[in-house]
């Protein structure tokens, strides 16, 4: 857990980067520091590792004074990465990611065989572990830093706009890729970015800074989207904030219609027999190939196959139950019929959605959301006299025995 | 050319190579030596670079006879002498190669090292200072063969060097041994500058692979 208790910075000029900062990073979860640029995010992430000095007020490490440490041993402790990578360029991709273990005292061979874990941890080949940091991609870049950062096994991870400078869609599965490892690894990440859209997809909570250093609204990212605390956060979070919400509301209770969905081997005469506007055509193996509007079939005889009648293009079907909201309704907008396909994970049709079931299943969701809210908020005392952090996930409980041995 | 006159003086020829050799390379390395910590403090202390580099640039302007003669009075007609006046030029190119170097280092390699855990001292000398290899070798190139060439002018106040075969080839009206001098200090610089571009090589492989 870190703890800002009342931080303020200010610079000799006068200038207040942090003011009077209260913060809470749960353990385990990731914390998103998300504002425009100069409003104190990376000012008071550097805090934590005391790459700045707070002015006022004090920041806990699971209830130690951060000021109190000897600084290169707090660092070695914590995990540390930025935008620009800041690997090494004299040093083999292996030799980056075993620095802290090296400083640790681990003799180099072994910080090598670590550093083979951690290539493997970040998805990379371990063939790249002989090269140089200038002979990767970007995105190659980025994940030697993290798993640079992971190599000591800090139990805090710190991250400055990692994954500012690459393309989006590196970046997306950068985004990806650290999901994955916190579902893994369980780290208390505090992770800075301009990009509300990432701060959505990465935090547990996010914290939103006005300029000069002030909170504007810690929440969980559904929160923040679906009751900004003032028009500051309202504006921040974007204009289609509501859309963006759904992303957060799942696809598996939602019931499709499978009246509309014939395979190509039906009659046309069954088509228009079902008196719907538009007919959703399978092929042999359930997969969506098309719509035909009813219109159309009036031009065919009635006993012909449907799969022999010109089809509209579907647009993008959506994984029913592993797909958001967000996604069914983007797949009924794109759809000619005005609904969504769904499908399972082998693609075959398992329904359609139209307009008005998406409507329904958003005030579901918002009115089981609001009601989740409230007992949490209820229940906020009791569960932070929990201790979830006794829970040690395998991984790293493995890699902890191993630095016992060290 | 009279090309017999080489084999014949083949002792000779060697033993001022030898000399002049020496007095190249000894002062580039002492005055490496001197300058990483002037360098360091040049880079580290914003105020420390003007007076430092205002210095090293006067005596860069100093004649080399001129310093060769100022030191007489204190080190005599001797081999330190000149080692002591080469050492002074040899700070003037590398001190500021020192500092350029450590400063080129890309802030956020610098301030990752930090945030990882790396002392001050441990940071300079395990990442900072490998980064400014290359910039330190370059410097140091300069110094060792335009110290190998000022050698010769050494010969001026009697301390042995290839510039003997120019002095002495002037006074008997004989140019072989003045070509001869001549093109083995060039042949000496150009081996001096080659083992260090190896040197380089080595010691930065990171670079070398690109």
């Amino acid at each position: 857990m870190i703890t800002f208790e009342r931080v303020t910075k200010r610079y000799p000029d006068g200038t207040t980067a942090v003011d009077k900062l209260d913060l809470e990073v749960p353990d385990g979860k990731t914390m998103v520091l998300v504002g425009p640029s100069g409003c104190g995010k990376t000012t008071s992430l550097r805090m934590i590792n005391r790459l700045v000095e707070p002015t006022e007020g004090r920041i806990l490490l699971d209830g130690k004074d951060v000021q109190q440490e000897n600084p290169a041993r707090l660092r070695r402790g914590i995990g540390y990465v930025i935008q620009q990578t800041g690997l090494f360029p004299h040093r083999t991709v292996e030799d980056n990611i075993g620095t802290v273990p090296v400083l640790n005292g681990w003799r180099r061979s072994r910080a090598r065989g670590r550093a083979r874990e951690l290539l493997e941890l970040v998805g990379l080949d371990a063939s790249l572990a002989k090269r140089y940091p200038h002979q990767l991609s970007g995105g190659q870049q980025q994940r030697v830093g993290v798993a640079r950062a992971l190599a000591a096994d800090p139990p805090v991870l710190l991250m400055d706009e990692p994954f500012s400078a690459v393309d989006p869609v590196v970046r997306a599965s950068l985004q990806d890729e650290l999901l994955r490892l916190q579902d893994e690894l369980r780290k208390t990440v505090v992770l800075v970015t301009h990009d509300i859209e990432e701060a959505i997809k990465v935090g547990d909570v996010v914290a939103l800074y006005q300029p000069h250093g002030r909170l504007a609204q810690v929440d969980s990212p559904e929160r923040l989207l679906a009751a900004p605390a003032d028009d500051y956060v309202a504006g921040f979070v974007g204009f289609d904030r509501g859309i963006r919400r759904l992303s957060f509301y799942g696809t598996a209770d939602l019931d499709l219609r499978t009246e509309p969905v014939l395979g190509g081997d039906a009659t046309v005469a069954k088509a228009a027999a079902t008196g719907l506007p538009w007919v959703l055509v399978t092929d042999g193996d359930g997969h969506p190939r098309g719509w035909v509007p009813a219109h159309r079939l009036s031009a065919y005889p009635g006993d012909a196959p449907l799969a022999g009648v010109p089809l509209d293009g579907h647009g993008h079907a959506f994984t029913a139950g592993t797909d958001s909201l967000r996604a069914a309704l983007d797949a009924a907008v794109l759809s000619p019929a005005g609904q969504a396909v769904g499908v399972d994970g082998a693609g075959q049709v398992k329904g359609v959605l139209g307009y008005d079931q998406i409507r329904a299943a958003v005030q579901a969701a918002e009115t089981q959301a609001a009601a989740s809210h409230a007992a949490r908020t209820q229940a906020a005392g009791t569960q932070a006299a929990g201790s979830p952090a006794s829970e040690v996930p395998p991984a790293e409980a493995d890699l902890a025995a191993e630095g016992d041995r060290s | 050319m009279i090309w017999s006159w080489i084999p014949g003086n083949g002792a000779l020829i060697w033993q001022l190579t030898y000399e002049n050799a020496y007095l190249g390379v000894v002062p580039a390395l002492i005055g490496l030596v001197i300058s990483l910590p002037l360098g360091v403090a040049a880079a580290r202390w914003r105020w420390v670079q003007p007076p430092v580099l205002t210095v090293v640039n006067v005596i860069y302007a100093i004649p080399a006879l001129a310093l060769f003669i100022a030191l007489i009075p204190s080190l005599g007609l001797t081999d330190t002498n000149v080692v002591v006046a080469l050492t002074l030029y040899s700070l003037c190119v590398i001190t500021p190669n020192v500092a350029a170097g450590l400063r080129a280092v890309p802030p956020p390699v610098r301030q990752a090292a930090t945030a990882m855990g790396f002392g001050a001292a441990r940071r300079l000398l395990t990442v900072e200072l490998p980064l400014a290899g290359p910039v330190i070798i370059a410097g140091l190139r300069v110094a060792v063969v335009s110290g190998i060439s000022l050698a010769s002018v050494g010969q001026l106040i009697g301390v042995a060097s290839l510039g003997y075969l120019f002095i002495d080839g002037e006074q008997r009206s004989f140019p072989t041994e003045i070509y001869t001098g001549l093109v083995l200090v060039i042949a000496l610089a150009l081996a001096c500058d080659l083992v260090l571009i190896g040197v380089r090589r080595v010691l930065t492989p990171w670079g070398a692979l690109s």
